[in-house]
């Protein structure tokens, strides 16, 4: 039996006590997660807020850095190359 | 949950009627359950070996021969670490990346976020452009065969099943073994050096030089990439995967991240071989020219499809987490199990971010390789950060608990992964702004 047959499911009604049933996941009966978008935002202390405030600076910083980066490469920035 | 709906009469157990697969021992359930979880983990690591994986990978063997081999090693258990941390999440809340952003910490950092993934998404760029190249060498004219590729690309996806989509990826996935043939056709005489070289660490002859840093910057910055961490949390998300699956999930990433390293040492085998030849070559396809006189036709063909399929994989996986991440923030239904109609904005977005690369690499005489290197450069700045945010959520206890949430060593070994990159990161960008700060050779 090919490995894509072995994957295959059928419509199962009933188990021997000594057999195992496999669900795919996509098949199962949806499973009940946290409820994130009611939880708002994370609570954090101000040295993590400072801290995230400086790496938003930081990738600011490097975002326009790159972006000068390629537009000199670019040649239109027109700086002589020794 | 199944045990809630059986009912027992005599030896058999009447229940509700459920879709699955019935087996008679404990090591066959658990090898049908390993088998049905099996996916993500492999995906997102063997698409992470694309067009600009194999182009890094065998120019570092070209140049370095097998001295680098380490740092592949080195990586391996960095890439899993990183990986298992999306599918405890994914599962856990059973929502992708983008949306754990945008919910945890605003607005700001979600659109920040997104915006990221989007502009280093442009990556598939590369894809495109060595699928042109491979073409080319085929003497297929890129004008017929890019489109065609973007057009399966777009077939693959738009099925309205995940399960297809997935077992297409995954046969890609496995097509890649065919790079072990390639590396033993290709390998050097000495194996003793190529053990020795993977399992003890050290520097080339010529020591620390600019291209050596770049090097192995590029090899980070390609075997960890930002949309990894979307794709696979998106992924698991979509699958619905259980918490039950969770152990069989991370021996799936485990897996993956395994056959991925083991691919990667492969390519710079096969870039090796041009170093034992003396062949200068510019792009994979033409080192696979360059091979055939020494290692034959089927090496060259081999070289030439993989370059393809590396690129097809990267690109359905790169495209895939900017839709999954647009269709969360934008609150689209955003399934691959769900039919085009249903879904429409999620399967747009996938396809124009498809479109959009092969046509770019389509215009004639368009800067590439510019926007190449600034994408790159860009991912490779950007990583660290999008790991705070992982590492930050992962100890977020509200979202997931005592039992999923991060141990102490787990941080451990997540700050020291993330103040590396962010070394590596401060590294590229020092050269970009003092281009001659290590010796040139």
């Amino acid at each position: 039996m090919s490995v894509m047959a072995l994957l295959r499911p059928t419509t199962i009604r009933n188990v021997a006590e000594d057999q195992f049933v496999v669900i795919h996941p996509l098949d199962d009966v949806r499973e009940e997660k946290v409820d994130t978008a009611s939880l708002g935002r994370m609570s954090m202390t101000r040295s993590a807020k400072i801290s995230l405030m400086a790496l938003r600076g930081y990738l600011v910083l490097m975002m326009l850095l790159v972006l000068y980066h390629v537009i000199d490469l670019s040649g239109a920035l027109n700086r002589s190359v020794h | 949950m199944l045990e809630e709906t059986i009912v027992a009469t005599g030896t058999d157990i009447e229940m509700a009627a459920v879709r699955g697969r019935i087996v008679r021992s404990k090591w066959a359930r658990n090898a049908l359950t390993f088998l049905v979880v099996f996916g993500p983990g492999l995906i997102v690591m063997e698409a992470d070996n694309d067009a600009g994986a194999v182009s890094t990978y065998v120019q570092a063997g070209a140049q370095y021969g097998t001295k680098l081999l380490w740092l592949l090693l080195l990586l391996l258990p960095v890439t899993y670490f990183i990986q298992e941390m999306v599918v405890r999440l994914g599962i856990a809340t059973g929502k992708g990346h983008a949306t754990m952003i945008y919910q945890r910490f605003g607005k700001w950092w979600g659109l920040f976020s997104l915006i990221d993934l989007q502009l280093v998404n442009f990556l598939t760029l590369t894809e495109f452009a060595a699928i042109a190249l491979a073409l080319g060498h085929m003497n297929i004219a890129p004008k017929v065969g890019v489109p065609v590729a973007a057009a399966g690309l777009m077939f693959m996806v738009l099925t309205g099943s995940y399960r297809r989509w997935e077992h297409i990826t995954v046969f890609l996935c496995l097509l890649d073994t065919a790079w072990l043939f390639i590396a033993f056709k290709l390998r050097p005489a000495n194996w003793g050096g190529v053990f020795h070289d993977t399992f003890v660490a050290g520097l080339p002859a010529g020591g620390v030089t600019t291209s050596l840093v770049f090097l192995m910057v590029a090899i980070v910055g390609t075997t960890i990439a930002p949309w990894q961490l979307f794709f696979q949390q998106s992924c698991v998300a979509d699958k619905r995967l259980r918490f039950a699956d969770l152990k069989w999930s991370r021996l799936d990433t485990f897996l993956g991240a395994v056959f991925t390293i083991v691919v990667a040492g492969c390519m710079m085998i096969a870039g090796n071989a041009a170093n034992v030849h003396g062949l200068a070559f510019s792009d994979p396809a033409q080192l696979a020219r360059d091979l055939q006189p020494f290692a034959g036709e089927a090496v060259r063909s081999g070289l030439l499809l993989l370059m393809i399929n590396a690129a097809v994989l990267g690109t359905t996986a790169i495209s895939l987490s900017s839709a999954w991440a647009y269709g969360e923030v934008k609150g689209w239904p955003h399934s691959l199990e769900m039919p085009v109609s249903k879904a429409k904005g999620f399967y747009a977005t996938y396809v124009v971010c498809v479109a959009l690369a092969a046509a770019i690499v389509l215009i004639p005489g368009a800067p590439l390789q510019l926007i190449i290197i600034g994408v790159q450069v860009l991912a490779g700045i950007m990583l660290p950060s999008a790991i705070i945010f992982l590492q930050l959520l992962l100890n977020d206890k509200q979202v997931l608990g005592e039992e999923y949430v991060n141990k102490p060593w787990n941080n451990w070994v997540n700050w020291t992964i993330i103040i590396v990159l962010f070394i590596l990161s401060l590294i590229l960008a020092a050269q970009v702004v003092v281009p001659n700060l290590f010796p040139a050779s």
